[in-house]
């Protein structure tokens, strides 16, 4: 097409001529990318520090403790001997919770008194304290159990039955695609696509902005004949075609040099990341035909970018959110990548589940292209307002 | 006299960068939107988001292949949960899959055809659940309502299998041992109560990064425009006074918001605030000032005003995950721990929720306190090295090159980065 392969070379010799937009396209998002495979590498938190205040120093009491320090989640690093200092170690963050057994615990246990175990979860930070939580419930919960059994069996009853008479039911999990219950599965897929879709967001608007803060846009658009069209497609396609192996470099990180569990087919995923890329670069380009200076569209996408993070709902669920907010989620193209990614990938449900995701992500091309010609309005008259 | 002539010197010229400064911020309004817009704005758009708190009333889904009064009673307690609520009943596992797969359901209850026979003799039933696993906290939900139910079902049942074994007259009507759980800080156990503490302190540190360097490149362009001096810069003034000027103005502008974010938004939100707000504004301060020279130290990578964008938004997801908000700090390897310990908003992170929510004083949270000091020395030092290099920087670049833009003052950067420098 005339003007095109000008327009491409162009666009090419502008992507090398400035060291921000490599870091920007491949650094940035593959550094980031090595950030959350790394430090959520273990999957789960193990070894939450907790405290246990042992006010009755009996067997049985020692016992419990060390039941407590034997779950791989807990590892109780301090024996305090008041609630008030074990309160202060909470406070210094030092513990992320406390287990306190009464005094005179074994006799009144054994006696029929009904002595009652406290467990404090401080849940000022989320995963640690439900981590405690767990493992002192799980503990409260075994120590009555063995009481019983014990005094079951002493007075006389099958221990055979009396499994079952503590626990008449038990609730099989299976945890669906992540039966590790791995925090690094969780975050890293929707995590670092969040972090691609800011930078796409952030290059696409810099690189078209810049022509107009510089007064190269009148060229940028005379190098295309004119053709906004030509001169949109020469710009962005150098970014698509890097973003695009970006975005499948960082799936063969995570699928293939990780071994993330893979439930369906990677190749409608590649398929999904190569349509984020352009719809992510639409939306950008909605942004800028609507705001076409560099400082408001640049925080604008920001804004949009990171509240992505939030409104998508990687950590809470849309469906909980207010319903005026919720909305929202739907103009985001990382949501949809993020839906495709739990059905196709962690889940393995048939394509057929998730066809309007791609239909979504397919139509932020068209939408995101209605108003160029604000765009060249803006190109053909630079103004730059700082 | 001499020492003193020259101290008096330097304190003129500090207050006039200090007040300079803060006119180049107040007519400045990409500025503005910074240090005031997004510190005022971004705590409320964020806790919106996230105030529903909990995730309530998950559909899932139930398989009966059991079909008794044991199983309908089953079913009637799991839906007095306020996390769950029954969707379906589907006749077998595979429709049950169907509708997890339209995400109309988030988790599946599959109860066993011998269920109400093992509760009747007396063995133990199995009820395999089936979970969607894309959100954690839902999971969590869910799991914590099963629980409860297998236990008051324990309760239930045990109670009414130790009269039929006769064990009832040892003194087994009751529980031997009673527990109490309890929670601290975020006694509500909400998203919004854990998130947004730590969340404000991050948009305090990132929002001051921003601007600084927002302002920062653009004096670094009128500086290449106009050979190596920024004509809108204090004249004579020395690295430090300028350094200190400009921090301290950041500082002061940050004050109010600091105050707004901190003790106002946990109170409009109803959040956990039982810390002693002077104490948390004290603790707060070496924040703001080791967050301004933080801002400076990153100029170096600012090469005008708009790469800033590129260079400090992504950032922000990153700290906060270093600062341990989502994955504990204590969790991670030395070397990301040790990044984490470079950022400032890392420790007045940490320090604020404590004092916020667990109601700590400041002498208990002197650790974080007295960290934010050092850094806030190493920043200054940092922020004097890259003052500096600038100033030679422009010097040397522009002289020979800047001669005919020279006098262009207020032409839009003939001399555009994208043809002469690099950044």
């Amino acid at each position: 097409m005339l003007g095109l392969k000008a327009s491409i070379l162009r666009e090419v010799r502008r992507l090398g001529s400035r060291r921000i937009y490599i870091c920007a396209m491949v650094l940035v998002p593959m550094l980031c990318a090595l950030f959350f495979v790394s430090l959520l590498e273990p999957g789960l938190p193990l070894k939450t520090p907790v405290a246990v205040v042992d006010l009755d120093h009996s067997t049985m009491s020692r016992k419990v403790t060390r039941t407590l320090n034997a779950l791989e989640t807990i590892d109780v690093s301090e024996r305090i001997e008041s609630y008030d200092k074990a309160l202060d170690r909470v406070r210094a963050g030092e513990i992320y919770g406390f287990f306190v057994i009464p005094a005179n615990f074994e006799a009144d246990a054994l006696g029929g008194r009904t002595p009652t175990l406290e467990y404090y979860s401080n849940m000022t930070y989320f995963v640690p304290g439900t981590l405690a939580f767990k493992g002192f419930k799980t503990v409260a919960v075994t120590t009555t159990g063995g009481l019983v059994t014990a005094t079951l069996v002493s007075a006389g009853a099958d221990p055979a039955m009396v499994g079952s008479l503590i626990q008449p039911m038990t609730v099989q999990e299976h945890p669906l695609g992540n039966p590790w219950l791995s925090y690094s599965i969780y975050l890293c897929p929707s995590f670092i696509y969040g972090v691609l879709a800011l930078m796409i967001f952030l290059t696409t608007a810099f690189a078209i902005t810049m022509e107009i803060k510089n007064g190269t846009s009148s060229q940028w658009l005379a190098t295309a004949h004119g053709r906004m069209s030509v001169a949109l497609v020469g710009k962005l396609l150098p970014h698509t075609v890097i973003f695009s192996v970006v975005g499948l470099g960082i799936m063969s990180l995570l699928w293939g040099y990780c071994h993330f569990p893979v439930a369906g087919s990677l190749w409608w995923m590649a398929l999904a990341v190569l349509l984020f890329v352009m719809a992510c670069q639409a939306m950008a380009l909605f942004v800028v035909s609507v705001f076409p200076n560099p400082r408001l569209s640049l925080s604008v996408l920001s804004l949009l970018g990171i509240l992505s993070f939030s409104l998508t709902g990687f950590s809470f669920p849309v469906q909980s959110m207010y319903g005026a907010l919720a909305i929202f989620s739907y103009a985001i193209p990382v949501r949809y990548l993020f839906l495709i990614y739990v059905s196709d990938v962690l889940n393995g449900w048939p394509i057929y589940y998730v066809r309007l995701y791609y239909v979504a992500l397919i139509l932020f091309v068209p939408i995101g292209c209605t108003l160029a010609w604000r765009l060249k309005k803006a190109c053909l008259k630079p103004v730059y307002v700082p | 006299m001499n020492v003193f002539k020259n101290i008096g010197r330097w304190l003129r010229s500090l207050s006039e960068v200090f007040a300079h400064e803060f006119s180049i911020v107040t007519h400045d309004a990409g500025a503005l939107l910074f240090f005031v817009a997004l510190p005022l704005l971004y705590p409320i758009v964020y806790t919106l988001i996230y105030n529903p708190e909990v995730v309530r009333q998950l559909p899932i889904s139930i398989v009966d292949n059991s079909r008794s009064a044991e199983s309908r009673e089953l079913v009637r307690s799991a839906s007095a949960a306020p996390a769950v609520t029954i969707y379906s009943y589907d006749a077998n596992l595979s429709d049950a899959k169907a509708r997890m797969a339209a995400g109309e359901v988030f988790a599946i209850m599959e109860i066993p055809s011998d269920y109400s026979r093992k509760l009747a003799t007396g063995e133990q039933a199995t009820v395999p659940m089936y979970f969607d696993m894309s959100l954690l906290l839902r999971y969590r939900a869910l799991l914590s309502a099963i629980t409860d139910l297998q236990m008051k079902l324990a309760h239930d049942v045990t109670a009414m299998r130790v009269e039929t074994i006769g064990a009832s007259s040892i003194g087994m009507a009751s529980l031997p041992v009673e527990s109490e759980s309890n929670f601290l800080g975020d006694t509500s156990d909400g998203f919004a109560s854990f998130v947004i503490p730590g969340i404000v302190i991050l948009i305090l540190q990132q929002s001051m990064v921003l601007g600084v360097m927002l302002l920062e490149g653009t004096s670094r362009e009128r500086r290449r425009r106009n050979g190596g001096i920024d004509p809108k810069m204090v004249k004579g003034a020395s690295t430090t006074a300028l350094i200190i000027g400009k921090a301290l103005c950041y500082t002061v502008i940050y004050m109010p918001m600091a105050m707004y974010v901190m003790v106002l938004i946990p109170h409009l939100f109803n959040l956990p605030h039982i810390g002693n707000p002077v104490e948390a504004l004290l603790f707060i301060f070496p924040l703001l000032l080791a967050s301004t020279f933080f801002g400076q130290t990153l100029t170096y990578f600012a090469k005008e005003r708009e790469s800033t964008f590129m260079v400090v938004v992504f950032t922000s997801v990153v700290f906060l995950f270093l600062s341990g908000l989502t994955w504990p700090r204590y969790a991670m390897n030395d070397f990301w721990r040790f990044c984490g310990d470079l950022i400032p908003g890392v420790w007045g992170l940490e320090g604020f929720i404590r004092i916020n929510s667990n109601g700590a004083t400041l002498a208990e949270s002197v650790k974080p306190f007295l960290a934010m000091w050092i850094l806030t020395g190493v920043y200054f030092l940092s922020a004097w090295w890259v003052m500096a290099y600038i100033r030679r920087e422009s010097r040397t670049a522009s002289v020979p090159a800047g001669t005919p833009t020279a006098s262009l003052p207020s032409a839009p950067a003939e001399q555009s980065p994208e043809s002469s420098g690099r950044s």
